[in-house]
């Protein structure tokens, strides 16, 4: 912090209403998050008449018991987290390869495979020609019907291409003079070098993984092969993507409990929510300052 | 009828996929039904008439697509699998959908080409997304193999009901449940105590329900009496399908944009027509006189139900389910709140029972019929979904199991097993723990069997509704357009709808005056109106002269 300069009236008052406006915004935020927490804590009936904001009323966790005592429950639970890894494994070893490969000025037809990247972003065959294509290579009912299609997110590749073509290209030279070659340079030199970029994306494709629930909804025909999400998604919206008259209307018992919603929904989001403090420190680090000296 | 309209966007949609695809699925040529299957007959039975026991004559296998619902997710040790096998020698290999998203993957797996065979849970009109691809079944070249069904349909004389649901070539793609009597489930529910303190009897007509809230606005000057719920995503869908009902013009989830007119016998537009104007005066009333919330059009349910559940309003829509499992509950702290679901009141189009008496259905895919089981495989849809005993043992389970029969053959669910709410403390319970009446393979049938698991209350309300003679409007000739009038009729009533809805609601609550109708009707018509109903009329002309 440099010290000695006194702030100017202008910028003090740019802090105090930028205080202000951020705070308001963290508690926008925050707010559904406590509001769901309070809810999956509380009464049934308090929930319906409204009365449930920050804290939770008539107090129990029934609910929790009920929503953690379904196998299904736990049975997606697991898959959600087999294919997040797997899937966060295969996009992250997909993409910094062609990310550092993309990045090398001097790699005949770069362009071009820049090109075919990027025409991804604008163009894709459509929902029914992707679903023959995964079904005929027989990936259905496989984690892989989930992780290949979504390998690389193009974005993410050109964020990760932007950071290595910045690395200074003497380590490199360096190294290559030492004797590595192009994978020692990549996987000693590099990657090392990168650990901000490579925790970025693992956070990006983590979070989005396990978000995901439509190719797993798409490509899955059995419950026992669902993550979580769609589970969740089933137990929120119901049946009424298929119309709630006629029998289904007559045949449910009860409409899932606001109480069970919050649950599932607390459950689901609270580890992915818990891996951001652990990763949020990679960000900030300038890790190539310095690396050049003379 | 729950987000009909969102339904009809996904078939929009997905209609489009469909024709694109056609190429793929379609499998050509257009012999003589009977020749072809007599090749596909392994497994089948070699006479099987009503009342007779299917049982495949080796064991078969068929896949099946299988709605898994939330409240009772799909279980391999469910007896009805293992029963259904026992009788029928048939195994379901099951594509597990979740219920959320079952109108999407559907789609999907049809344009894809990768459908099951057996494809339920089928509402019309969804099945016309796929007639041009040729990826369903014309199930009506197959009927001689299933007595059950034509045995109810003759006996129940649903013929015109069915006639309704065929496509432009005559010929139906989807075999829908049947129901001996309309099941009309939704109308007002009405706090009873308010009324007993009031001195007011139940409302009869609508004309008595406007009187019952002007005497509770009297009462409670600061309050709306009235609030609905059932507006996402378009408003009131329920409201203006039961009031819109009574006057011969219904709304919301019931709208059509055609109606058959029978004393003009033509088609014309629903809500360009005087009973439309009418019941929008009739809710503009409500409205201006403050009796109705004007809320209602907009609010999320859980917003109406809190209204309910807090005193601010005593009378609002639903169904029986509604009642039993948000109204009651909601208000369970209050221990002199009584709430009843009322017959529909009756309007100035008598007393009818708006509701049709086809359900959901099944539609087959076309793959099955080159199947060498392909006769055994109609026959066993023919017993499960159509035979007194299949649909009995979809719903009820087995005999001695599940369910008991007194000497008049009431059926009775075993003490231990809970359905419905009939034995709140049974350990076990008849749709998680069995797989019986799963929604899936269970619907339709005779009054008994339908009304099986109703309350008393509910069995009540269903005689009263039972004793209307059916709507006129609920079976219109068939007037079924071809691909390409589809096409173009679908831009028309998108728009059309959509300013429909946007106007009724407007002048319903005041923001448009009534003597602006007019206007609205010749706005309708710049969009198209006329054409669309020329469009009908015309398929509704060829449709009699080929068909007739």
């Amino acid at each position: 912090m440099v010290t000695g300069i006194r702030p100017t009236r202008g910028y003090r008052a740019f802090v105090v209403v930028n205080a202000i406006i951020l705070t308001g915004v963290v508690l926008v935020t925050l707010y559904p998050f406590v509001n769901i927490v309070a809810r999956s804590m509380s009464d049934q009936a308090y929930i319906i008449s409204g009365q449930v904001n920050l804290l939770p009323k008539g107090f129990n966790l029934q609910a929790y018991g009920h929503v953690t005592s379904d196998p299904m429950f736990w049975r997606n639970y697991g898959n959600t987290v087999f294919y997040t890894i797997v899937a966060t494994g295969v996009a992250l070893v997909l993409t910094t390869t062609y990310a550092y490969v993309l990045s090398k000025k001097h790699l005949k037809g770069r362009t071009f495979l820049v090109a075919v990247a990027v025409f991804t972003m604008f163009f894709n065959g459509g929902l029914i020609p992707n679903y023959i294509l995964v079904t005929n290579l027989g990936l259905k009912n496989s984690v892989w019907a989930i992780a290949l299609p979504n390998a690389i997110s193009v974005f993410n590749l050109l964020v990760m291409k932007a950071f290595f073509e910045s690395l200074p290209a003497e380590l490199e030279e360096a190294a290559a003079v030492d004797g590595l070659n192009t994978y020692g340079v990549l996987l000693r030199i590099v990657l090392p070098l990168s650990k901000a970029i490579v925790a970025t994306m693992v956070l990006f494709y983590a979070v989005s993984f396990w978000n995901s629930w439509f190719s797993a909804f798409l490509y899955m025909d059995r419950q026992e092969l669902f993550p979580v999400t769609v589970y969740l998604r089933n137990l929120i919206a119901g049946s009424t993507g298929a119309e709630m008259s006629g029998a289904i209307a007559e045949s449910d018992e009860a409409q899932v409990d606001a109480t069970i919603k919050s649950v599932t929904i607390v459950l689901t989001t609270l580890p992915i929510l818990t891996i951001y403090p652990f990763i949020q420190r990679y960000f900030v680090s300038g890790i190539t300052l310095g690396a050049v000296k003379g | 009828m729950f987000l009909r309209s969102r339904r009809r966007a996904v078939v929009a949609a997905t209609s489009a996929l469909a024709v694109m695809l056609g190429l793929v699925a379609c499998s050509g040529d257009d012999s003589d039904p009977t020749e072809e299957i007599s090749a596909n007959r392994a497994g089948a039975m070699e006479s099987y008439k009503v009342g007779d026991q299917f049982k495949a004559t080796e064991p078969v296998s068929f896949s099946t697509l299988l709605l898994n619902n939330a409240n009772y997710p799909a279980k391999k040790d469910w007896l009805f699998w293992d029963e259904l096998k026992k009788r029928t020698n048939v195994t379901l290999e099951q594509v597990e959908v979740p219920g959320s998203d079952y109108n999407q993957k559907r789609s999907v797996l049809i344009s894809a080409g990768d459908a099951p065979l057996i494809i339920p849970k089928t509402y019309h009109p969804d099945e016309n997304a796929f007639v041009s691809s040729g990826a369903i079944l014309p199930v009506s070249d197959y009927i001689d193999l299933m007595p059950n069904f034509k045995d109810k349909m003759e006996k129940w004389s649903l013929g015109p009901e069915i006639d309704a649901i065929r496509q432009s070539d005559g010929k139906y793609y989807l075999l829908p449940g049947l129901h001996e009597k309309a099941w009309q489930d939704y109308s007002l529910v009405v706090r009873t105590d308010v009324l007993q303190e009031l001195g007011l009897s139940e409302p009869k007509t609508w004309d008595d329900v406007y009187a019952m809230l002007k005497a509770m606005k009297a009462k409670y000057p600061n309050l709306y009496p009235m609030t609905d719920r059932y507006s996402q995503p378009k408003p009131t869908g329920n409201l203006w399908n039961i009031l819109g009902s009574s006057y011969g013009a219904p709304g919301g989830w019931g709208f059509n944009h055609a109606i058959w007119d029978a004393s003009a016998g033509k088609y014309v537009y629903t809500a360009a027509s005087d009973n439309w104007k009418e019941w929008v005066t009739f809710l503009n009333k409500l409205v201006s006189e403050k009796l109705l919330d004007p809320e209602s059009f907009t609010q999320t349910d859980d917003q109406a139900r809190s209204k309910i559940a807090t005193d601010k309003s005593f009378v609002i829509t639903g169904n029986a389910q509604a009642l039993v499992n948000d109204y009651r509950p909601d208000l369970a702290k209050n221990p002199k709140a009584q709430m009843k679901k009322i017959p529909l009141p009756i309007g100035p189009a008598g007393e009818v029972n708006p509701s049709s008496r086809l359900e959901n259905g099944v539609m087959i895919s076309t793959k099955a019929k080159d199947n060498k089981n392909f006769v055994a495989m109609m026959q066993f849809i023919d017993w499960l979904f159509y035979s007194d005993t299949g649909q009995e043992f979809a719903k009820l389970g087995v005999e001695g199991t599940t369910f008991t029969k007194d000497a008049s053959g009431k059926a009775q669910i075993v003490d231990d097993i809970n359905v419905a709410g009939l034995h709140p403390k049974a350990t076990k319970h008849l749709q998680k723990d069995f797989g019986f009446y799963n929604g899936v393979f269970a619907y339709g049938g005779n009054p008994e069997l339908v009304q099986a698991f109703f309350s008393p209350e509910e069995q009540e309300y269903q005689k009263v509704l039972n004793a209307r003679p059916r709507a006129p409007w609920v079976v219109p000739p068939p007037a079924p357009f071809t691909d390409e009038e589809r096409e173009q009729a679908t831009l028309w009533e998108t728009t059309l709808r959509d300013y429909v809805d946007q106007q009724t609601l407007r002048f319903i609550l005041g923001q448009r005056p009534l003597t602006d109708w007019d206007a609205y009707l010749g706005e309708l018509r710049s969009k198209n109106m006329d054409q669309y109903m020329e469009l009908q009329q015309k398929a509704y002309d060829r449709y009699k002269k080929e068909h007739g």
